[in-house]
């Protein structure tokens, strides 16, 4: 009998209940919430269901030494934790991204690549207050990609920066991804007037299918040499987009766009959020991450806004005047902030269209934050 | 499209100039004394010193001087017509010059012109036997080297390091603590990357949206397909639709093709086939 005893007593050390600590119900309770939103509102879902669930797998307390936790060697975790951690599956998943973009939108009006590039200043804008709020130079360029809203430049910006904070930062760029449209909206509304939301863009022209060939080709030259660190991501961004526009390689597109990334993004949202234990994550530094990002993803949306606002000012014809809603689509959360455009658009006029147009921008995003993910780790790495 | 070529070509050139710039050449390590350490291809020990590339690119150093004498720049010449004469980005080689290099001396790497001095090295007076001057990476990507006081161990053909290369955040919170220069420098990229590919498809979309449209009309001037017969069909398509009369699943797209029956088409024989 006491042999009985002592064996459940030993048994009761390793089970949750007795490692428990308020921390690890606070990064439950967060990861119930993730999966609640992910299910219930449909924000972002194939993201936050599982970084959801991966932060309950994270956080189940466990008796140490046992190897089954994500930062323990060897574990079945720790290998999956390798993609992130190595900064394998952010390229993976640009592969993806690339076989299932459209660029036509892009190709056919170049002048809003530029919108693009306005909205990357969320990026630079959270670099400056990171530095301001005392981060290190890695640890800020880190945090302000954040700003480009795109998760898997988040995770491998972070991977090679700052390690350390990759959770955070992660966990905070897939939040506000999927909460573009509650930030987004009522900065558009705020810097736009209902004149200007009422402009009218033409319908892109058609694109040629040697045009679409031809882009990831030049686009991957161009941006490539001039910024050869962001290499991974522009890489396979733009071989995944050849894989689609080429014609002849349909199968390849296909399991790209599928299969690939669906296993990938399942991955990457379960060990990110299986990264979060609470120890390494509930900090001081972790609020602040979320607040820089907060601020990085509105700054990318009025600087996104503001420059076309600035642009119509050098347009002469009304009829080629571009609609500042557009602006917000410029970061590189696809589609859902070119969505947000056409939303916003309808509601000043039913019969407006903009999303089209906003996809211009809204790819250009990608590019760009690749190239400033690239610049960073040039610089900072 | 001329302009576009002409952009090409000139990227081109200049990629081609940097990668044979010599000013990307360091002396990185002289030993003056070198009584136990490596031998030259004669299997003899004799002072040698070190040339490290620190850009991205190949230079080709033939025909480089070497010397010790300010006055006589010329003393030694990098043989030219060597393969091993290019040296490829963050490469390092050693050369043994045909003078002896004595400490207290200053070490010149000149140019092919025999003038310009592209790096120097002073070898101290009282550098002990098999020791050596060198210059080590302040960085750690080995671009930028600053010249190490102490005598150090000779490491002939490898990237002098002393395990204090500054990372790269650690130099922007030095030399940009606020981050202001990062900021307008990397905006400045993204912007200009984003130029350049803004030029390309508008010059290239003209170019070829253009022809496309062209071709399109000149397609559409030869087909003999009334838009009347596609009305026809569109709503005939609609009508089976609207009252239900589809009889299977249809995909999404709707391709509709001209086709002028011939005499022998299958479809208008109302034969039935033989069958045998």
């Amino acid at each position: 009998m006491p042999h009985i005893v002592e064996s459940l007593q030993q048994f009761w050390q390793f089970t949750g209940f007795a490692n428990c600590t308020w921390q690890n119900l606070v990064m439950i309770l967060i990861g119930i919430f993730f999966i609640t939103m992910g299910i219930v509102k449909e924000w972002e879902p194939l993201l936050l269901v599982p970084i959801g669930f991966g932060m309950i797998i994270g956080n189940i307390p466990m008796f140490p030494g046992l190897n089954i936790g994500i930062y323990e060697d060897g574990s079945v975790l720790n290998v999956l934790y390798q993609g992130v951690k190595q900064g394998w599956y952010p390229p993976l998943i640009f592969l993806g991204i690339g076989a299932m973009t459209d660029f036509s939108a892009l190709i056919s009006q170049p002048r809003l690549i530029l919108i693009g590039a306005a909205a990357q200043m969320g990026i630079f804008g959270a670099y400056l207050l990171a530095l301001a709020c005392g981060f290190a130079p890695n640890e800020a360029g880190a945090i302000g990609i954040i700003g480009g809203a795109d998760g898997p430049t988040a995770i491998f910006l972070s991977s090679k920066l700052a390690p350390d904070l990759m959770g955070a930062i992660a966990v905070s760029a897939y939040s506000y991804m999927a909460l573009v449209p509650v930030i987004q909206r009522p900065i558009m509304l705020a810097l736009t007037t209902k004149k200007e939301r009422l402009i009218e863009m033409p319908k892109p022209r058609e694109v040629s299918r040697r045009e679409k060939i031809i882009f990831p080709i030049v686009g991957f030259l161009t941006t490539a040499f001039i910024v050869p660190s962001g290499l991974p991501l522009l890489g396979m961004l733009f071989f995944g987009n050849l894989l689609k526009e080429s014609g002849v390689t349909r199968r390849l597109a296909n399991t790209a766009s599928s299969s690939l990334i669906d296993i990938v993004t399942t991955l990457i949202g379960l060990t990110v959020g299986a990264s979060t234990q609470a120890d390494k994550f509930l900090s001081g530094k972790s609020l602040l991450i979320f607040g820089l990002g907060l601020l990085s993803f509105i700054i990318a949306t009025a600087s996104g806004v503001l420059f076309v606002k600035l642009l119509n000012l050098f347009i002469k014809n009304p009829a080629k005047k571009i609609n500042p809603l557009i602006g917000n689509a410029g970061v590189s959360a696809v589609p859902d902030s070119a969505r947000v455009s056409e939303v916003v658009g309808r509601e000043s006029n039913p019969s407006n269209h903009l999303l089209m147009n906003a996809m211009a921008p809204n790819v250009a995003g990608v590019i760009g934050s690749a190239v400033a993910a690239g610049i960073l780790l040039g610089f900072l790495g | 499209m001329r302009k576009l070529a002409g952009i090409v070509v000139s990227l081109l050139l200049a990629v081609g100039a940097s990668a044979q710039n010599l000013s990307d050449l360091i002396i990185s390590e002289a030993c003056p004394v070198n009584s136990t350490g490596i031998v030259d291809a004669n299997g003899q020990r004799r002072s040698w010193m070190e040339i490290t590339n620190v850009s991205t690119g190949t230079v080709n150093y033939a025909g480089c001087f070497i010397s010790d004498d300010k006055s006589d720049l010329q003393k030694f010449m990098v043989p030219k017509g060597v393969i091993a004469n290019r040296l490829g980005a963050r490469q390092v080689t050693v050369i043994w010059p045909s003078f002896e290099i004595l400490p207290g001396k200053t070490l010149y790497l000149v140019s092919t012109d025999g003038k310009t001095v592209i790096d120097t090295i002073e070898i101290p007076e009282d550098i002990p036997a098999d020791m050596s001057v060198r210059k080590v990476a302040r960085d750690a990507r080995r671009i930028d080297f600053k010249t190490d006081p102490s005598p150090a161990v000779p490491t002939p053909g490898l990237i002098n390091t002393d395990g204090s290369e500054e990372s790269g955040s650690n130099r922007m919170g030095r030399i940009d603590p606020h981050g202001w220069t990062l900021t307008v420098t990397s905006v400045s990229v993204v912007f200009g990357a984003l130029l350049i590919l803004l030029i390309i498809f508008t010059i290239s979309g003209n170019t070829i949206s253009g022809k496309y449209k062209r071709r399109l009309k000149k397609e559409f001037s030869h087909s003999k397909a009334s838009p009347d017969a596609e009305i026809a069909a569109i709503a005939m398509a609609l009508e089976l639709y609207l009252n239900d009369e589809v009889h299977d699943k249809e995909s999404y797209r709707i391709t509709i093709t001209s086709v002028t029956p011939r005499w022998s088409d299958k479809t208008r024989n109302f034969r039935k086939p033989i069958v045998k």
